[in-house]
């Protein structure tokens, strides 16, 4: 097999963040001190290797990136301040663009201004299709004294931009992950994935994506899985009630407080929030490991959240309180932050690691089954 | 040349690795008004990239000599000859002045800076080994410490006719040597090379021992030091005691004996090891019960010599000598700063020199390897017939090589680190030994080879630092990463043996400020030039010898007590004092400076 030499590729990566790797000496600290290190996929030194040596295949069909949850002890105890962390943290937005196969990912983390444009067009979008499309604005309130949301943005219209931007967010998002596929499983020939894992380990895929218990496995991270876990959860909720039951949740009756509606948005506004102060606190305060390099995109990803959030809070308060104007306004707001959030972040940024990061797991525990079956086959004609 | 040669100065800006404050700006201004100086340029702003550009600068201000001045200026040497070759000048009018090897860090020295690119505008370069005191040398000599670099030195002073004084802090002579069992690569006893020198030191006519003494203040110039020295109460007169040894035996105070790197118990009156030279007793003041309470004195009770004063005070003695060697040595890394080896929480993770005293014949065990216990008073120490570890890991690099702690290595822990493990594979051949080592440092003459015969002798050898050590269930397990083989190892271990590095002594910054000397960032005392003068400091009467220059191995350490001895000789020989840097004072300079150039024109 040849290898190629990618010369390039180290300057390449330093667009992704900092670039201290250079410094590394191979003394395997940050490789033994990581907890989740393991048989098979050990990190962070070896990607590292793949990285000084230049070699590009060897680093895209990585998938110890998204293994790692960067509590930061390989960044402490290295004896070269090579950032061992920081490095993985780097990889994942690199690998994010390499899985991406329009290019725009990567356009958006080396860009502070495409991602912007991007940002603004799409707001300005959403803006424009309120007007255009005449808003019928009603400034009478209902029998309970909310506001007829309902007349000034039917659930008919916004279903179908809900489900049109769910369909082509989830197109990029499947085929970005069949390129991670691809790369991760099936570009090595060696290993054979045998048929049944495909289906048993969809188990693990389910398993962490509803608990993220390799989170807690790293002890530094165990106060952050808190907050991730209520982000995750409120964002999940939140997602599912807004694209697939919107008739139910966007209503002009004001139901009573113990309503399943209101407490579900509760508690997912609370969840949300949590997360995020975790989140913004920690990026402030720069004290943790993990929270020491801010990229633009974690920044960006992190403040957009928060607005949809803080929009969506006030277009709950006007609404009960009768202030229709108030009210639309913010709902224009909510929805020009939330449409370029969701199509820039999911697909194309940081907020494709709630796919990534599962299935991650998904490819590496097919890869492993994979080499076990090869292992015993091997076994066996050496036996014989 | 003559007057109408025009002179370029480069100026180099210091880059990484020199700490130093000093007012460029105001420098470069101050050479721009030299007579005959056309242009100054900056590294900063004139990066050396384009030849045929800094050629046509050079014709321009039709410049014929050109000095580099600053820091690191050979780098930049052969691209400014060739620039001027390209200029049709003479590639070789090139002077370099490079600040650090004249001692230039500080704001202070600005002005002598100065002086030494004024000189070299001159057309003289600044050379101070030409420079020698004017007074008359004191023909003793004032060696401090007593390793085996100044033993060396001592020894070549003393047997070349003139008189030294050996200070050592501690009770007796010998230093780390004497705590070592074998040394590498020839598996010689260390005992056994050091102690007759010791023994040599001891009986030399030439040679006065110091003991349990230390610098206080030096005043004076080089050739002449006046040195208070403070002689702690020993509280045993060395003439009368016999070293019969009743008193220790009766001494019913314990403490933590510092000889065996406290691995076991000894008593307050003591004797450092049985060879200790002068092999008289001591009194240790902060675990003695007389000195606390003021109640006890049992050893003067059954002292036969009667030689024992429980009330002795300090002393206060000046001695007159025209020349300073520096041997005060190092220090071992403080282990438990590197928590995750869980240091001072086992009791059987050790420092190698522990290890080197519990495997030593003369150690606590008598070379026995032994599990650390707890003695009937709750002190760990090591004791007989403890068990011995069937798997013993040595971790190579601790406080060495890493930003957290020490940056440079240490050089001596791979190759002490090998012979560990072939002297626990010697005493125990079942055991496992494996050795934690990044890249493996064997340097030296045989060292390689050494290298090698370690690794037949079936001891592992595993490329990758060893993270951390944990304890389950009272067994230790040992965690890294094996870079050769592309595994992870989580094993087993009894034993840990913890290669520490070396360090600068504490008291190193209190001594350079008595001696008026220099230290380099990582601690060690300056040498006046890295390459060709590493035994010389800024200050004439003052040479730098062993480990406290910087890391070095028991043979370099012999080498170096012998050149430092050398370079004294010199000065007692010729009758008068090289100067070094600091000896001069700027005004000083500058009249030598203007004495030259007068004399260059007489010449012109």
């Amino acid at each position: 097999m040849s290898v190629r030499v990618n010369t390039e590729l180290k300057e390449e990566l330093k667009r992704f963040g900092v670039n201290e790797w250079n410094e590394c000496f191979h003394c395997g600290s940050c490789t033994a001190t990581c907890p989740l290190t393991e048989e098979n996929h050990l990190f962070p030194r070896k990607a590292m290797r793949y990285v000084q040596m230049g070699l590009k295949k060897k680093v895209v069909t990585n998938v110890d990136p998204w293994l790692c949850y960067y509590c930061g002890d390989c960044t402490t105890t290295c004896p070269r301040d090579a950032n061992p962390g920081e490095f993985m943290m780097s990889m994942r937005r690199y690998l994010t663009s390499v899985y991406d196969w329009t290019g725009l990912s990567k356009l958006f983390y080396t860009s502070k201004i495409w991602e912007f444009v991007f940002v603004i067009l799409f707001a300005l979008a959403v803006i424009l299709s309120f007007i255009l499309f005449g808003p019928a604005v009603d400034k009478t309130l209902t029998a309970q004294g909310g506001v007829k949301l309902n007349e000034f943005a039917p659930i008919s219209i916004i279903e179908i931009g809900d489900w049109t931007m769910a369909v082509i967010v989830a197109f990029l998002l499947i085929s970005n992950i069949f390129n991670m596929f691809y790369k991760i499983v099936l570009s090595d020939k060696k290993v054979k994935v045998p048929f049944i894992s495909y289906f048993i380990e969809i188990r693990q895929l389910i398993i962490h994506y509803s608990t993220q218990s390799r989170l807690l496995k790293c002890k530094k991270n165990r106060s952050f899985w808190v907050g991730h876990w209520l982000l995750m959860t409120g964002y999940t909720i939140m997602f599912i009630v807004v694209v697939v039951y919107l008739p139910w949740f966007q209503t002009e009756e004001v139901h009573s407080f113990y309503h399943p509606q209101r407490l579900l948005g509760y508690y997912a506004t609370f969840g949300i929030l949590f997360g995020l102060s975790v989140a913004i606190i920690g990026r402030l305060r720069k004290k943790e490991e993990k929270f020491k390099f801010s990229h633009m995109s974690d920044w960006l990803f992190i403040i957009m959240l928060y607005l949809v959030t803080l929009s969506g809070i006030l277009i709950h308060i006007f609404r009960i309180n009768g202030m229709p104007m108030a009210t639309y306004y913010s709902y224009v707001a909510h929805m020009a932050i939330l449409v370029p959030m969701i199509m820039i972040e999911v697909p194309f940024s940081k907020w494709s690691h709630l796919a990534y990061r599962p299935f991650a797991i998904y490819f590496s525990r097919l890869r492993r089954a994979g080499i076990r079956k090869q292992n015993i086959k091997i076994n066996q004609l050496a036996t014989a | 040349m003559g007057e109408k040669c025009n002179i370029g100065i480069f100026f180099c800006h210091p880059e990484n690795g020199h700490l130093i404050t000093l007012d460029w700006f105001d420098i470069i201004e101050r050479m721009n008004n030299i007579s005959r100086v056309k242009i100054v340029w900056n590294s900063r702003q004139t990066l050396l990239i384009d030849i045929d550009e800094f050629a046509k600068i050079i014709s321009e201000n039709d410049i014929d000599r050109i000095i580099i001045s600053g820091f690191d200026v050979g780098i930049s040497k052969t691209f400014i000859a060739s620039a001027m070759e390209k200029a049709s000048k003479n590639p070789k009018e090139i002077i370099l002045i490079d600040f650090m090897e004249y001692g230039i860090s500080n704001e202070s020295d600005k002005n002598k800076a100065f002086s030494f690119v004024e000189c070299a505008v001159k057309g003289v370069i600044f050379d101070p080994s030409e420079f020698f005191t004017n007074n008359k040398v004191n023909q003793q000599t004032l060696i401090i410490g007593g390793g085996i670099t100044g033993i060396q030195a001592s020894l070549e002073i003393a047997n070349a006719g003139k008189k030294v004084f050996l200070l050592e802090k501690t009770g007796t002579i010998g230093g780390h040597m004497a705590m070592f069992d074998k040394t590498f690569p020839t598996l010689d006893c260390a005992a056994c090379i050091l102690t007759p020198k010791m023994v040599e030191v001891g009986q030399h006519q030439n040679i006065e021992i110091l003991t349990y003494s230390e610098v206080k203040e030096v005043n004076g110039n080089p050739g002449n030091y006046k040195v208070k020295i403070l002689k702690k109460a020993r509280r045993v007169d060395i003439t009368a005691c016999i070293g019969c040894g009743i008193c220790s035996e009766k001494c019913p105070s314990k403490v933590y004996s510092e000889f065996d790197s406290d691995t076991c118990l000894r008593k307050s009156i003591y004797i450092a090891f049985p060879q200790a030279v002068p092999n008289k007793y001591l009194i240790d003041e902060s675990s003695c019960i007389y000195v606390e309470s003021g109640k006890c004195g049992v050893c003067v009770k059954v002292c036969p010599a009667d030689c024992i004063d429980l009330d002795e005070k300090d002393k206060e003695i000046e001695i007159d000598v025209g020349n300073i060697i520096v041997a005060t040595g190092f220090k071992t890394f403080d282990a438990k700063k590197t928590e995750q080896y869980g240091y001072g929480k086992f009791p059987n993770v050790l420092t190698s020199l522990e290890f080197e005293r519990l495997i030593n014949a003369s150690g606590p065990t008598g070379g026995e390897i032994t599990f650390r216990s707890k003695d009937k008073k709750g002190n760990w120490v090591f004791a007989p017939n403890n068990g011995s570890p069937k798997s013993v890991a040595i971790i190579h690099c601790v406080g060495s090589r890493d930003v957290n702690h020490n940056k440079y290595c240490s050089r001596v822990c791979c190759m002490y680190s090998l012979k560990l493990a072939h002297l626990v594979k010697e005493k125990l051949p079942d055991t496992e030994v494996t050795e934690y080592f990044i890249d493996m440092r064997a340097f030296g003459k045989g060292y390689d080879e050494f290298y090698e015969r370690i690794k037949s002798e079936d001891v592992k050898m595993i490329r990758g630092r060893a993270s951390k050590i944990e304890q389950k269930n009272g067994q230790m397990y040992i965690r890294s990463e094996d870079i050769i083989n592309d595994k992870l190892i989580e094993e087993k271990v009894d034993m840990v043996i913890l290669a520490v590095g070396i360090e600068p002594r504490d008291d190193a910054g209190e001594l350079e400020k008595i001696l008026g000397i220099t230290r380099s960032d990582d601690g060690w005392f300056m040498e006046a030039n890295s390459q060709s003068n590493t035994n010389e400091s800024f200050s004439g009467g003052i040479t730098i010898a062993g480990v406290c220059q910087g890391p070095k191995d028991i043979p370099d350490s012999v080498v170096h007590g012998s050149a430092a001895a050398s370079r004294v000789l010199r000065n007692i020989m010729k009758g008068k004092v090289k100067k070094g840097f600091n000896d001069f004072s700027s005004s000083e300079i500058i009249s030598i400076v203007k004495e030259f150039s007068l004399k260059m024109e007489g010449k012109s």
